[in-house]
């Protein structure tokens, strides 16, 4: 494309296209665009036409499809080819800079961007004059331009911030500050002369003040990997100018505005940013003017006012005194009394005041405020950072803060007392003093479980938080309520029992309040109680204490579901689960209304699932209701499939991909609950199960292998007789599982369930494929899970079927196949079979190949039997060989059982741990003591004879302990 | 050899993807610096702007010559002619010039092309003074920058000045030694030029029990330089034959002369392997680690120092150091009032923590969990990254017992207090400490006590912040541990759980059977 202005007029018409609302004439527009961009001359016409163009709406398109050609194309990618020809690239890097500093604000940004992109990739090696360029710029006196190369250089140099250290990083920065420091702290000193020049000038500040929020973030990058040589040696200029700015304030400064920061604030912001990285990582060279800035910073936290555009400045500022006041060679700086007591006073107390916006909050966005309030996500609020500073000064003051603070509830108190409807808020900011005051450590779990001892947090409970729950209006003074819950949630462990138990009408009175923060806590907080622990690990709370309630809280539970804004609430839900698994058979008499209700809200739902924690709690309860009742009645599964499958009918139909999953599992347990014969109901739906399209989704997989496991466990017989046709297809499913690395474990399952389950004669004919498919994974991919269900399988299906089928089947595939997997599978990967049940499979199958298989004895496989029982003791005696090779390292990780993205387990939907040989073998050291005895009877004199010249003598010594416990010799 | 008895043993069950040698850190070559040059450092090179020297002056008329201070072509007249009296005077104007305190005129003097002069009068063995005054001069040349120092050297310097160091007048033999030091110091080309013109012999042969102890700081000083710098290290002969006198002037009682030493000691450890392996041999390891406990700053920096790099070298090498004692001293520099003390011997633990673990269990034996604990809680800022590393060494190879041992001294706190450091690697390695944490943990079965501590300990909300942070590997690791072990449901709420004590309460039997 040649620069020519036929050429621009073209690109002019195609970009007024792009900006057309009609797809059909803005995507050809960007599909020309695109199919032009790889041409010379391309960027350098874009260029002519942001600083040229007649019309502003096209210099602006020009510029933001500059700054996106530039970041699609500049990088050049090892084996790709140069996206931007050479003259190109030249010709932008030699005109960006001066283009960006002419052209007006909206442009700039584009450029300035552009040029922090280019500038990522070639600076400083690729383009050396940029600094030189830039800084020439700071003598031009026009702020604009100042402004314009202040931005690039902080878009430039923000990543300093974050990169690890190298020399190819140092290199850089150390070439910047020799070229940029000293201007950088020329320009600072200016900037601050011409602020009080232009004392009278709001314009000219705010141009002025951008500058300095710019200068002060270039100082923080320039100064964040080490403390430069420059910047140690110009210490004074910069943080006694710093310190001035902190205490500065101007009339023309200050803004309207009540949410937005204002300049001065953003200003004081990044100065105490400045400030807490000298403190924290140059700490030996600041020492002489921290004390200065512990001052300022407290006398600006004095002076500043309640609005949220301060809310960043406040939060800042304290997190800086809080993280001053910690350390051991600043105590004194606080440790005068009257210090001490203003600190709380002017700052602590003021900043833990409930303000309008958090009033709004909690009516309007009550959603955000529990997160906020509950869930810990109030980093960068001012509460948070209040409560910091107490916690801070709590470590060397405890006592005089507290004695402090002691004052101020009081008073806080009696103003509360004096005239409640009004000074509510006086109470608020009381407990939240006391509660800051007193936690020294907390958990979700567990609540506070470190407190301050000089609180007396049961008299304040008492005094202070159960009358204002007895009250008999529940909606009134709603912030009070949720205060007073929390401090009964948070505090749970310091409270005694019979405060708890007194607690719990209160609570379940309190799930009707109307207010969303309300109800949402009281549910919250009686799931908290419900999972505390007593002693003898049982719940603090028994079924019977809560006997009196049951009917009253599951009315109230699912009541709150029906209140506004709570048709989906997480906390309420929980609260269900976890009382059904706390009241046990208490709650049998309402399972009917329950399970309608349970129902009811499940179909709702499905319409749309939108709130997974709520679903989750939902179908653990619903796994809970059945549990329980068919504990007591197994009849009643019957009126539990009744009630649901038609909704779970529906739930497959509709492919609820969420719901799916859940599904499975509440199926699998309503399968399990039936001690006969599997009803015909199930068996219908049986060919579905095996569709592939299901078993194409991951989240899927766990739980159907968990249903059909539970299909074969019941009903293996009537599988093999009425769907005898389907075992291809089931086998089928187990083939694809096992081609998998992320699922082979899943297929082991099925396989296992299948060859301990199916009548042998079902599945004779299909035997040797299995193991072919299997000796291919072997060969092609083996990893150590693999192996691991391998070894329990094979001992699985030796004990099924005898040690001689096995090496007949293996021997039957390829000759010599048993010798081979001994020695180069079994014997020296058992150790690395994990888990109890896993083991003892392991160790019964394997002295069944040493005691029951002839050709051990008898052929060149004799040679492998000292190994295999060496690997047996082994197995025994040796801690498990965790070792996995690095490049497994990430499937493992995948395949921990647990959660997983579209896959959550259902903790009462849990299955037995099934042990199947555990009829047959309770120890298996003494099985395979009793079993050597039985082999030496049959042949006397060889099995000793070996052991004696060849097995190790530890090993020896341990086998000599079986056979004593045993009480068994061999001859 | 105790330390890698259980080699086998413990790669099957213990150090699994553990390696002792990626672990230690040498000391960092950092080729670029943005910090001042450090004040700890020992100088390079020095000037001789002392007065004492004067006394010794032979002429003892210095101050006449203050008053008629000749020109600059008036000396280059002087020095280029004939008449002795002029040399000399000449010269020592020069030689006034070039101490003055401030801006010595190296630059004017080098062009006026004297040098070679300058160098011809050192052979001038029936003029005392004007050799020792020519030498004076030539010193204060060197001292200057390489460029400076090359003006010297090219000048012939070398070859004069190595057989001045027999001349019989001390004064002359002690400006000689000087004179060496400077051009020694400059790198390792000038150094090893110097040793091949055979400095050693002549320069050793000045070391004895009668020399005064000013003589013996600059030989010693000079030596130091002989021993330092690398690529390449000095010739292993040269080493050999400075290693016996640098530890017969390890025992002097001056203070300097053991610094220099020291620092001679540390600069010959501060390399691979086998040279440290020839340090070890020479048994200085005791004095040295006696000479880190030293009242003296001046002695403790380079002590440290040298026994801080014997322990970045194999296991055989650290485990000496430790029979040293290291260990014992150690605990006092964690505590030292100097940050730089701290954090060089944070420093030099993190790479015993990086053994085996027989040499872990002495760390815990001679007491250095509470100091390091100390340390990571409120040292600087320098050696709390450094006790960063102990801590992640010693989860990498500490066997689980040892894990515990340091949980229950108190480490959480201050370690996941520093994830709020601004530095993106301190962040990253106290990271991937706890994603070790864990494993040890998953192996106790204590996974779930571990994730409560952690939240306990405000742990939790500090790794959930970091998975804002602008670095793409701190950003990944924290996601990695959350997604591992926070983000799961409280399912198991009803399995049994743990105590209200909050206290970590591992134990697990260690089986230990090899057949």
């Amino acid at each position: 494309m040649e620069l020519s202005d036929a050429n621009l007029q073209t690109l002019t018409e195609y970009l007024k296209k792009t900006l057309d609302p009609d797809p059909a004439i803005r995507r050809p527009a960007e599909k020309f665009l695109e199919s032009v961009e790889g041409s010379q001359n391309y960027p350098l016409l874009l260029l002519t036409l942001l600083e040229k163009s007649q019309e502003n709406v096209i210099k602006v398109c020009a510029s933001v499809t500059f700054k996106n050609y530039i970041k699609r194309n500049w990088r050049i990618v090892e084996d790709e080819p140069n996206k931007i020809c050479e003259s190109d690239r030249i010709a932008i890097k030699a005109n960006i800079v001066p283009l960006m500093l002419s052209s007006p604000e909206q442009i700039q940004k584009q450029l300035s961007d552009a040029i922090s992109i280019i500038g990522r990739e070639d600076f400083p090696q690729k383009w050396p004059d940029l600094l030189t360029e830039m800084v020439n710029r700071f003598q031009s006196g026009d702020f604009h331009v100042i402004n314009g190369v202040l931005r690039t250089a902080h878009s430039l140099f923000k990543r300093y911030r974050h990169e690890f250290k190298s020399n190819e990083l140092w290199t850089e920065i150390k070439l910047v500050l020799d070229a940029f420091a000293l201007p950088l702290t020329n320009l600072f000193k200016a900037t601050i002369e011409l602020c009080s020049t232009h004392a009278n000038d709001a314009s000219a500040l705010k141009v002025l003040f951008s500058s300095l929020i710019l200068i002060a973030k270039l100082f923080y990058s320039l100064n964040f990997q080490d403390l430069p040589e420059f910047f140690e040696d110009n210490m004074e200029t910069w943080m006694t100018n710093f310190h001035s700015l902190l205490t500065l304030d101007n009339k023309l400064l200050q803004t309207d505005d009540e949410e937005e920061a204002g300049l001065l604030e953003l200003l004081k912001s990044q100065i105490c940013d400045n400030a807490a990285l000298y403190a924290q990582k140059y700490d030996e060279e600041f020492q002489p003017y921290l004390p200065r800035f512990v001052t300022a910073i407290w006398n600006l936290l004095v002076t500043t006012g309640q609005e949220v555009k301060y809310d960043l400045l406040v939060s800042n500022a304290i997190q800086f005194l809080a993280s001053v006041c910690e350390r051991p060679h600043y105590k004194h700086l606080f440790e005068d009394q009257n210090t001490l007591t203003s600190i709380c006073e002017k700052v602590i107390v003021p900043n833990m005041e409930f303000r309008a916006a958090d009033e709004e909050a909690f009516e309007d966005n009550s959603e955000e405020y529990i997160r906020r309030d509950l869930e810990g996500s109030d980093i960068d609020t001012r509460r948070r950072a209040a409560c910091d500073l107490v916690r801070g000064l709590c470590k060397f003051f405890e006592g005089p803060v507290t004695g402090i603070f002691s004052g101020y509830v009081n008073s806080m108190l009696q103003e509360y007392a004096k005239n409640p409807s009004v000074n509510w808020k006086h109470k608020d900011a009381a407990i939240y003093l006391v509660t800051s005051l007193a936690s020294k450590a907390q958990t979700q779990k567990h609540g506070i479980t470190q407190a301050n001892e000089l609180v007396n947090l049961t008299e304040f409970f008492v005094n202070h938080i159960q009358p204002d729950l007895k009250s008999a209006t529940v909606n009134e003074f709603p912030v009070l309520k949720a205060d007073g819950i929390k401090y009964i949630m948070i505090f749970r462990n310091q409270v005694p029992k019979e405060q708890l138990l007194v607690s719990i009408p209160l609570l379940i009175n309190h799930l009707q309040a109307e207010s969303v923060v309300v109800h949402t806590y009281a549910a919250h907080a009686l799931e908290r109680l419900f999972t505390m622990r007593g002693t003898n690990n049982a719940t603090l709370i028994t079924a019977a204490e809560m006997a009196p309630f049951v009917e009253v809280l599951l009315t109230n539970l699912f009541k709150a579901l029906t209140l506004p804004g709570s048709s989906e609430n997480e906390y309420i839900m929980k609260a269900i689960m976890r009382s059904f698994s706390l009241l046990q058979e208490s709650i049998i008499p309402y399972i009917p209304s329950v399970i309608t209700q349970l129902t009811q809200k499940l179909l709702a739902v499905s319409k749309n699932p939108s709130k997974p924690h709520f679903n989750h709690y939902m179908f653990e309860s619903i796994c809970l209701s059945i549990r329980i009742t068919c504990k007591a009645n197994p009849e009643a599964v019957g009126s539990f499939e009744e009630a649901l499958f038609l909704v779970f009918t529906e739930i497959l139909q509709n492919d609820v991909q969420e719901f799916i999953p859940y599904v499975f599992q509440v199926m699998s347990l309503l399968l399990e609950m039936h001690k006969n014969e599997i009803p015909s109901s199930y068996m219908a739906l049986f060919p579905h199960l095996l569709q592939p399209v299901l078993w194409e989704r991951t989240g899927n997989i766990p739980p159907l292998v968990r249903l059909l496991q539970a299909y074969l466990e019941r009903g293996a017989s009537t599988i093999a007789s009425a769907a005898a046709d389907k075992i291809p297809g089931l086998l089928g499913v187990f083939q694809k599982l096992i081609a998998s690395k992320a699922n082979d474990h899943q297929g082991f399952y099925l396989l296992n369930s299948i060859i301990e389950h199916m009548p042998p004669e079902s599945v004779d004919q299909y035997r040797k494929q299995i193991f072919i498919l299997l000796f291919q994974r072997l060969q092609n991919s083996k990893t150590t899970k693999f192996i691991k269900s391998f070894l329990v399988f094979i001992n699985l299906y030796c004990v099924r079927y005898g040690a001689l089928a096995l090496q007949e089947i293996f021997d039957g595939i390829q000759p010599k196949m048993f010798g081979m997997v001994l020695e180069k599978i079994i014997i020296p990967e058992i150790q690395k079979v994990s888990g109890q049940v896993e083991k003892k499979i392991c160790a019964v199958g394997i002295t069944k190949i040493l005691t029951e298989c002839p050709p051990m004895m008898d052929t060149e496989y004799t040679k492998l039997w000292i190994p295999l029982l060496q690997a047996l003791i082994g197995l025994f005696e040796l801690p498990e060989d965790d070792t996995i090779p690095d490049e497994e390292h990430f499937i493992d990780i995948e395949d921990t059982p647990g959660y997983q993205t579209a896959f959550s387990q259902l903790a009462f939907a849990g299955k037995k741990e099934h042990d199947p040989v555990g009829q047959m073998v309770n120890n298996p050291r003494i099985h395979l003591a009793q079993s050597l005895h039985k082999l030496s009877t049959a042949c006397p004199g060889r099995v000793l004879s070996m052991l004696s010249t060849s097995l190790n003598a530890e090993a020896l010594q341990y086998l000599q302990g079986y056979l004593q416990a045993a009480s068994v010799s061999l001859l | 050899m105790p330390v890698r008895k259980h080699g086998q043993h413990m790669k099957l069950f213990k150090n699994k993807g553990k390696d002792e040698t990626t672990l230690r850190r040498q000391r960092v070559e950092v080729s670029i610096e943005l910090r001042k040059a450090k004040k700890d450092e020992q100088i390079l090179k020095r000037r001789n702007i002392s007065i004492h020297v004067k006394e010794e002056n032979p002429l003892g008329q210095d101050g006449a010559y203050e008053i008629i201070q000749p020109s600059l072509e008036e000396i280059v007249e002087a020095v280029n002619g004939d008449n002795t009296e002029l040399q000399l005077l000449a010269t020592q104007a020069t030689r006034k010039l070039l101490s003055r305190h401030k801006d010595p005129p190296i630059n004017q003097i080098i062009e006026l092309g004297i040098i070679p002069r300058m160098v011809e009068f050192l052979g001038r063995a029936d003029n005392a003074a004007l050799q020792f005054e020519a030498a004076w001069a030539l010193t204060n040349i060197a001292s200057g920058t390489s460029e400076h120092t090359r003006a010297v050297v090219e000048g012939g310097a070398i070859p004069a000045f190595i057989s001045l160091l027999s001349s019989p007048h001390m004064h002359i033999s002690e400006q000689s030694v000087w004179a060496l030091g400077n051009i020694a110091g400059d790198g390792p080309i000038y150094r090893d030029a110097l040793i091949a013109r055979g400095v050693i012999p002549p320069l050793l042969a000045l070391v004895s029990p009668a020399t005064p102890v000013g003589f013996l700081r600059n030989i010693t000083w000079t030596l130091s330089n002989l021993c330092r710098n690398k690529n390449p290290c000095p010739p292993l002969d040269a080493v050999k034959k400075i290693l016996p006198v640098l530890i017969f002037l390890l025992q002097h009682e001056d203070k300097e002369v053991i610094s220099d030493c020291c620092w001679a000691v540390s600069y010959l450890t501060d390399s691979c392997n086998d040279r440290i392996q020839v340090v070890v041999d020479t048994g200085i390891l005791p004095r040295l680690v006696e000479l880190m406990d030293n009242p003296d700053v001046n002695v403790v920096t380079p002590a440290l120092r040298a026994v801080g790099n014997v322990v970045t070298g194999t296991d055989q090498q650290t485990q000496e150091a430790i029979d040293a004692g290291v260990l014992t001293v150690l605990p006092r520099l964690l505590r030292h009032t100097k940050p730089v003390i701290q954090k060089e011997a944070a420093w030099t633990l993190s790479n015993i923590a990086a053994g085996p673990c027989q040499q872990i269990q002495q760390i815990i034996t001679c007491g250095l969990l509470p100091p390091l604990v100390e340390l990571l809680n409120k040292g600087d800022f320098k050696a709390q990254k450094e006790a960063v590393w102990v801590v992640a060494n010693f989860m990498t190879g500490g066997t689980v017992d040892q894990v515990v041992e340091l949980v229950r001294s108190g480490v959480l706190k201050p370690l996941l207090n520093l994830l709020l450091a601004k530095d993106s690697k301190t962040i990253l390695t106290i990271l991937e400490t706890i994603s070790k944490l864990f494993l040890a943990a998953e192996k106790l079965g204590e996974t779930e006590k571990l994730c409560l501590l952690i939240e306990e300990l405000d742990g939790l909300e500090k790794i959930e912040d970091l998975q804002n942070h602008e670095n793409d590997m701190v950003y990944r690791a924290a996601l990695e541990i959350i997604e591992k072990y926070f983000s799961g449901e409280e399912n198991t709420d009803l399995e049994p759980q743990t105590g209200q004590d909050g206290l970590y309460d591992f134990s697990v039997e260690k089986q230990d059977f090899n057949f």
